[in-house]
């Protein structure tokens, strides 16, 4: 269990640098101030759900806006 | 070739999913999939409902009406998951598609990570399937409902990808790519 739980915290990393990296911040920063925190809270927490909510948006529409904004989703 | 029956599908997957090229492999790979009340709620592009209507009037997608008992064991699920730092949140929509995994073999489909942990981190959850697009493909593959190109495995995953801005971790499609080669290897030796 302990090397699982290593496996899955590594892949964590992986996916948040991977959505740091990736990501358009000239996009992000030109957003409206709740869009561009949610869109930063998903590259940190990488939970859809929670994100949208933030950005007072339907599921569906935070994950195209995710595209827009070039953050791949690491799963 | 064999086919799983049934598999549950949760809103993440079924929002990416529905963008891939290929998407109806999915009813080659499962001869249901059923789609909760809950995350038929959730989704709202044209596109994505288009092809979920296509595959209710096919008989290939099924709604899914949890029960009273489901939906509670789901808010103990959400609950439990709160508790344990270790694991990414799970709401109630991936929550229900584990307790009907669980509690009637469903293969789960979802790319929420904390859904796909839970059999690794809950003992109650640890019989549970949990596929991810990877799996899919994978067993799409194996199955021979799509092709590989046995130059180039990892095309079928870059299609994907592509399609969806969807990306795979390295040490799992390292090794989705490592089993297509096996598979290939035994087909040129079947042939």
């Amino acid at each position: 269990m302990q090397g699982e739980e290593e496996r899955i915290l590594e892949e964590e990393r992986e996916a948040r640098e991977l959505r740091r990296r990736m990501a358009d911040w000239g996009f992000i920063e030109s957003q409206p101030p709740r869009v561009r925190e949610a869109l930063k809270y998903y590259i940190e927490k990488g939970d859809i759900r929670m994100a949208s909510r933030l950005a007072g948006m339907g599921i569906e529409e935070f994950r195209e806006l995710l595209r827009k904004a070039r953050i791949p989703v690491v799963v | 070739m064999s086919r799983e029956i049934f598999a549950i599908a949760d809103t993440c997957f079924l929002i990416d999913w529905s963008r891939y090229r290929r998407r109806d492999t999915l009813f080659r790979v499962f001869r249901v999939v059923f789609v909760p009340e809950n995350v038929l709620a959730e989704v709202r592009s044209e596109s994505t409902i288009a092809w979920i209507s296509r595959g209710l009037a096919e008989d290939r997608l099924s709604l899914y009406t949890p029960t009273r008992d489901e939906l509670e064991e789901a808010r103990m699920l959400v609950e439990e998951s709160r508790l344990q730092p270790r694991i990414p949140s799970i709401d109630l929509p991936e929550a229900l598609c584990l307790v009907v995994g669980r509690r009637r073999g469903y293969v789960v489909l979802t790319e929420n990570r904390g859904a796909l942990l839970a059999p690794l981190m809950l003992s109650e959850y640890r019989g549970v399937r949990v596929w991810r697009a990877l799996e899919i493909i994978l067993e799409a593959a194996r199955i021979g409902a799509l092709d590989v190109d046995c130059g180039d495995p990892e095309s079928i995953f870059r299609e994907y990808s592509s399609d969806t801005l969807h990306i795979f971790p390295r040490r799992a499609l390292e090794s989705a790519v490592e089993e297509l080669g096996r598979i290939c290897r035994e087909r040129r030796r079947g042939s």
